[in-house]
C-alpha cells in the first residue's frame, strides 16, 4: 500500500456541504482519501504530514470551462494590452496605456529582433480607438523598413506599418471593405476582418492556429492555467489531428505537466456522421490528464462585433443582425445526430436568437432520444433570458456564462449593442441559480485573460471597465462563484464526479492560496494571492 | 509583393441550402474545358464531388481525372487560402462554395484584397421551387437577400421543375433586389463554364478548348460577340461603356492598349462588376488585342455591343 500524504492549512474549503471547511487533507495514490482533522485522517493509517500550506489556503483546484491553447502561444507576439500581464514564465507586461506606451514597447522589442523577422504585438485594446486610432504614421515612426503587425485584442482588427502594407500591395484606395482609408486617400493601416488581414498575415507567417497548436503552446498554456491556480481546462476548439492528440498525450503524461486538459472537436469541419465517429474515437483515448470525445458547435459570432444572432428588438444602435455560421435547419441535423451518438456538444450561442435555435435543436434532439448520460451546454450563452433558463432546465441543458464580457465589453453592451433593458440581464448568473441550471463562468482566453477568481469576482460585483454596475439582480455571492469555477465548471465537463470539491475518491487538485476568497470581501476576490497548485497530489509552484 | 507568378482568379458560387450549388459545381467539373479547377468547400457536408470524377482521395484533398481539385475549408479560411495558393500544380481557378449561410461578399473580399488573387466574380444560385419559402423564414431572409444583393450572376435553377409564370414572378423578385446582376434560368445546374468563370482567353481562336465547348447544345440560348482592335483605349470611357451595358451581356474580357498609359492592360466584367489590371505576364498572350463578350441570344449581343463599342472607337 502506497504511502499517505496529509496537508494541512489556514483553511481547506472543500465544497463538500458535509464537511465544508476542515484543516486537513489526506491524499494517497493522488486522491484524496481523507478530509477532516487530523483526528479524522488517523484511522487510515501511517502518514507524513506536509504542513507547508499550514499559513495559506486550500481549495478545489479551479476548473477553465472556456478557453483555448493559443492563450499560451501567444506571448510568442509582443503584448500590447491596457491590462498589467504576466506571460507564462512570470514576466510581468505592465499595461500600456497611451500610444507612446505603445510605440516604446514595440521599439524595444524591434531591437531584439534578427534582421528578418516581422515584429508582431496582440492584446491592441479598443480603448485606444476612442479619440484618435492607431494607425500606420505611428508604427513607422518605430520602423520603417520592417514590417510590424499590431493585432487588437479581439483578434478581428490589425493595425500595421507601410512596409507591411506595400508588402500585401495596399498602396492605394483599392475601395475594399476591411482596409481603412486615411485623409489622404491612401490606407492607414488599420485592417478589418480576416479578408483584409490575410495578405499580411500570409506575407508575415502569422498562422494563429499554428502558434496555438505547437508544442511550446501547449506547454506555455499549463503554466498559464497553473498562475492562477487552475488544474483543469477546457480548450474549446481543435481539429485535434492523430498527430497532435499524440504530442498532447506525450506532453499531458509529463509529471511537470500542471493541469488536466480538455479538449473539443470542432463539429463544424467534416459532416455530421464523420464528426461522431471521429468524436467516439477521441474518447476512447483519454488519459487522466488529457479528454477527449467532447464537440464544439459555432452557431453565430460576437456581440461586441455585432455579429451575434439577436431576436427583436435586435442592436440596439440598429445595426443589422449577426450571422450564422451554420443554418438552424443544419444544426437540428447536426445535434440530432451528435446526441443520438452520445457525443457531448458544447454549443456556442451569444444572441438570444442563438441560444433559442440551439435550444430547440437540443429540445427536438432529446425528444427522438433521449440521453440522460449526457449533459450538453451553451458556451457564452450571454443573452439568454430568464424563459430559456427555464427552458434550460426542463431539457438538463448547462450554462457557460462569459462573465468577464461584464467587465471588458459591459460599457459597450449598454450604450451601444444591447442598450440597457438587455444589458442589465446578461450573462445572468442569479437566473441560472434560480432556475436549478447547472452553470459556470469563463474568461475565453486569451479573449479575455484566464483567472477564474477575476471571473467570479466580474459574477459577484458585476461592475464595467467604467464602474457601471450592470444589473443588481444577477449579482451572485462569493460562496455560490466560488461553486461555480470549480463543481460548476466540472459538472459542465461532466468530471464532476473526479473534480471540482475536496472530498473522498476524487483527484487530489487543489489551488493553493495566499488569501481566504471568503472572508477577504467580495470587492477584493480578484486580488487573491496564488502560491501554485497541486495536482494528484504532486505540488506545483508558480515558478 | 506577389508571390504566385500570376493571380488566380476566384469565383465564389453562393446560394442557400438546397438551391443546386452542388449540381452546379459537379456540372463545371465534368465540363472543365481544360481549366484546372479548384472548388474549396466552405461548409461542413460531404464534399460534393460526384464519385465517378474522382481520381484520387488524399487527407482531405480530392483529386479529379482532369486535373480539377476539392477540399474542404474546414472553418479556417486562413489555412483553406493559403493550400489554395500554394497547391501544385497552380489551378487556373478558385472555386469557392459557399456555405448556405455566408455573406459571399466577405468570402469575395479575400480576392480584393490578396494580390495573388484575382476577383472573378459572386454567382448565387436561386431554387425555383423553393425561393419563396426559405425568404419567408425570418431567421434566414436577410442572409438569402443578402446572397442575391451581392451576386454578379443570378442563376434561377430547377427551372424545369417549375411553371412559367413561377419563373416570371421569380425573376422579376430578383430584379428587384439586384438591378445589375443578369438573372439565368437553368435546370440541374447546367451552365457552360465559360459563362461561370469568364472567357478563358480573351481572342478567338487561341483556345481551341474554349471554342470546342462553344458547340456544346447548352449553350444555343447564349452567344458571342468580339472585337478586334489595335488603336490604343480611353480606359475611363471604356469603364463607362462596360457599366452601364446591359444585364443581357453576362460576361466580358479583354484585353487592350491603354491611352493614359501606353501598356497592356486586361479587364473583365461579370453583371455591374468591372475590373482593371495590368497585363504583368503576358507569356501566354497572342499578341492580339481586342474584347470578346458572351451573351443572351435573345437579346441581341451582336447589336448591343457594336453599339457601345462604336462610341468607343470615335
Amino acid at each position: 500500500m502506497s504511502a499517505i500524504t496529509v496537508f494541512s492549512a489556514k483553511k481547506i474549503i472543500t465544497m463538500n456541504p458535509a464537511r465544508p471547511t476542515v484543516t486537513h487533507v489526506a491524499v494517497r495514490d493522488g486522491k484524496i482519501i481523507a478530509t477532516g482533522t487530523i483526528d479524522d485522517i488517523l484511522g487510515w493509517g501511517d502518514y507524513s504530514l506536509d504542513d507547508s500550506f499550514k499559513e495559506k489556503v486550500i481549495m478545489p483546484g479551479l476548473v477553465e470551462g472556456h478557453c483555448h491553447l493559443m492563450a499560451g502561444g501567444i506571448w510568442k507576439f509582443i503584448y500590447v494590452g491596457y491590462q498589467d500581464r504576466v506571460d507564462p514564465d512570470g514576466n510581468d507586461w505592465p499595461g500600456v496605456k497611451t500610444l507612446e506606451d505603445v510605440q516604446a514597447r514595440l521599439a524595444d522589442a524591434e531591437a531584439k529582433l534578427g534582421p528578418d523577422e516581422p515584429l508582431v504585438a496582440w492584446g491592441f485594446d479598443p480603448i485606444f480607438l476612442m479619440d484618435r486610432r492607431l494607425d500606420k504614421t505611428d508604427l513607422d515612426a518605430v520602423s520603417s523598413s520592417r514590417p510590424i503587425a499590431v493585432m487588437h485584442s479581439n483578434f478581428h482588427l490589425m493595425t500595421v506599418n507601410s512596409t507591411s502594407l506595400s508588402l500585401a500591395n495596399y498602396v492605394a484606395d483599392m475601395d475594399i471593405e476591411g482596409i481603412a482609408i486615411g485623409p489622404d486617400g491612401t490606407p492607414n493601416g488599420e485592417l478589418q476582418e480576416m479578408a483584409a488581414m490575410f495578405p499580411i498575415m500570409r506575407r508575415l507567417g502569422i498562422n494563429f492556429r499554428e502558434v496555438g497548436r505547437s508544442r511550446e503552446s501547449v506547454i506555455d498554456f499549463g503554466k498559464v492555467c497553473n498562475r492562477v491556480g487552475v488544474t483543469t481546462a477546457a480548450d474549446l476548439i481543435n481539429d485535434l489531428p492523430d498527430e497532435d492528440v499524440a504530442e498532447m498525450t506525450d506532453i499531458t503524461n509529463g509529471s511537470d505537466y500542471p493541469i488536466r486538459l480538455m479538449s473539443l472537436l470542432n463539429g463544424l469541419a467534416q459532416p455530421a456522421e464523420e464528426t461522431s465517429a471521429r468524436a467516439l474515437e477521441l474518447k476512447k483515448k483519454c488519459t487522466d490528464k488529457l479528454r477527449l470525445g467532447a464537440v464544439k458547435i459555432v452557431t453565430d459570432g460576437s456581440i461586441q462585433g455585432f455579429t451575434a444572432r439577436l431576436r427583436w428588438p435586435y442592436h440596439y444602435n440598429g445595426a443589422p443582425n449577426g450571422i450564422w455560421n451554420i443554418a438552424p435547419e443544419q444544426l437540428n441535423e447536426l445535434v440530432a445526430i451528435l446526441n443520438e451518438a452520445g457525443v457531448q456538444m458544447h454549443i456556442h450561442t451569444n444572441g438570444d436568437e442563438a441560444i433559442e435555435v440551439a435550444l430547440d435543436a437540443l429540445e427536438m434532439a432529446k425528444i427522438q432520444k433521449n440521453r440522460p448520460d449526457l449533459i450538453h451546454v451553451l458556451q457564452h450563452c450571454q443573452m439568454a433570458d430568464r424563459a430559456q433558463f427555464r427552458k434550460m432546465k426542463r431539457l438538463g441543458v448547462a450554462a457557460n456564462l462569459f462573465a468577464n464580457h461584464l467587465y471588458y465589453f459591459g460599457d459597450k453592451h449598454y450604450e451601444l449593442t444591447m442598450g440597457p433593458d438587455r444589458a442589465l440581464r446578461m450573462d445572468a448568473c442569479q437566473s441560472a441559480i434560480d432556475y436549478g441550471v447547472t452553470f459556470t463562468i469563463h474568461s475565453d482566453a486569451p479573449v479575455t485573460p484566464m483567472a477564474p477568481l477575476f471571473t467570479a469576482w466580474c459574477a459577484v460585483n458585476r461592475l464595467t471597465e467604467s464602474g457601471r454596475t450592470l444589473g443588481e439582480y444577477e449579482k451572485i455571492t462569493v460562496a455560490e462563484a466560488l461553486e461555480a469555477i470549480t463543481l460548476g465548471a466540472a459538472a459542465t465537463l461532466q468530471m464532476d464526479h473526479e473534480i471540482g470539491s475536496i472530498e473522498v475518491g476524487k483527484w487530489a487538485d487543489f489551488a493553493i492560496l495566499e488569501d481566504d476568497p471568503e472572508t477577504i470581501g467580495a470587492e477584493k476576490l480578484k486580488d487573491v494571492g496564488i502560491w501554485g497548485t497541486v495536482l494528484a497530489g504532486e505540488k506545483h509552484k508558480i515558478p | 509583393m506577389k508571390i504566385r507568378e500570376k493571380p488566380l482568379p476566384m469565383t465564389v458560387l453562393a446560394g442557400f441550402l438546397g438551391a443546386g450549388k452542388t449540381t452546379v459545381v459537379n456540372h463545371l467539373l465534368r465540363h472543365a474545358g481544360g481549366r484546372r479547377i479548384m472548388v474549396l468547400v466552405n461548409d461542413f457536408g460531404e464534399l460534393p464531388i460526384d464519385e465517378e470524377l474522382i481520381a484520387t482521395k488524399e487527407e482531405n484533398i480530392l483529386t479529379l481525372a482532369n486535373g480539377c481539385a476539392c477540399c474542404s475549408m474546414g472553418g479556417d479560411l486562413y489555412a483553406a487560402f493559403s493550400a489554395a495558393l500554394d497547391f501544385i500544380p497552380p489551378p487556373d481557378h478558385l472555386l469557392i462554395e459557399a456555405s448556405g449561410v455566408a455573406e459571399p461578399k466577405r468570402i469575395a473580399n479575400f480576392a480584393r484584397a490578396e494580390p495573388d488573387l484575382a476577383m472573378n466574380g459572386i454567382v448565387t444560385v436561386v431554387d425555383a421551387l423553393n425561393y419563396e419559402n426559405a425568404r419567408s423564414d425570418a431567421r434566414l431572409s436577410e442572409i438569402l437577400k443578402n446572397q442575391i444583393q451581392t451576386a454578379h450572376m443570378l442563376l434561377l435553377n430547377k427551372c424545369d421543375l417549375v411553371g412559367s409564370q413561377d419563373i416570371e414572378r421569380h425573376k422579376k423578385a430578383l430584379r428587384k433586389l439586384n438591378k445589375s446582376a443578369p438573372v439565368l434560368t437553368i435546370s440541374n445546374g447546367i451552365l457552360a463554364a465559360d459563362i461561370f468563370f469568364g472567357i478563358e482567353n480573351p481572342m478567338p481562336g487561341s483556345n481551341p478548348a474554349a471554342e470546342n465547348e462553344h458547340h456544346h447544345s447548352h449553350e444555343s440560348n447564349f452567344s458571342r460577340w468580339s472585337f478586334k482592335t489595335e488603336g490604343a483605349i480611353d480606359k475611363t470611357g471604356l469603364r463607362e461603356i462596360l457599366e452601364t451595358l446591359p444585364s443581357s451581356v453576362l460576361r466580358l474580357k479583354g484585353i487592350f492598349k491603354s491611352l493614359e498609359d501606353g501598356q497592356l492592360w486586361a479587364v473583365h466584367k461579370v453583371g455591374s462588376y468591372v475590373d482593371f489590371s495590368h497585363l504583368t505576364t503576358p507569356d501566354n498572350f497572342s499578341g492580339k488585342t481586342g474584347f470578346v463578350a458572351i451573351g443572351l441570344s435573345s437579346s441581341n449581343l451582336t447589336e448591343i455591343m457594336d453599339k457601345a463599342f462604336a462610341s468607343l472607337e470615335e
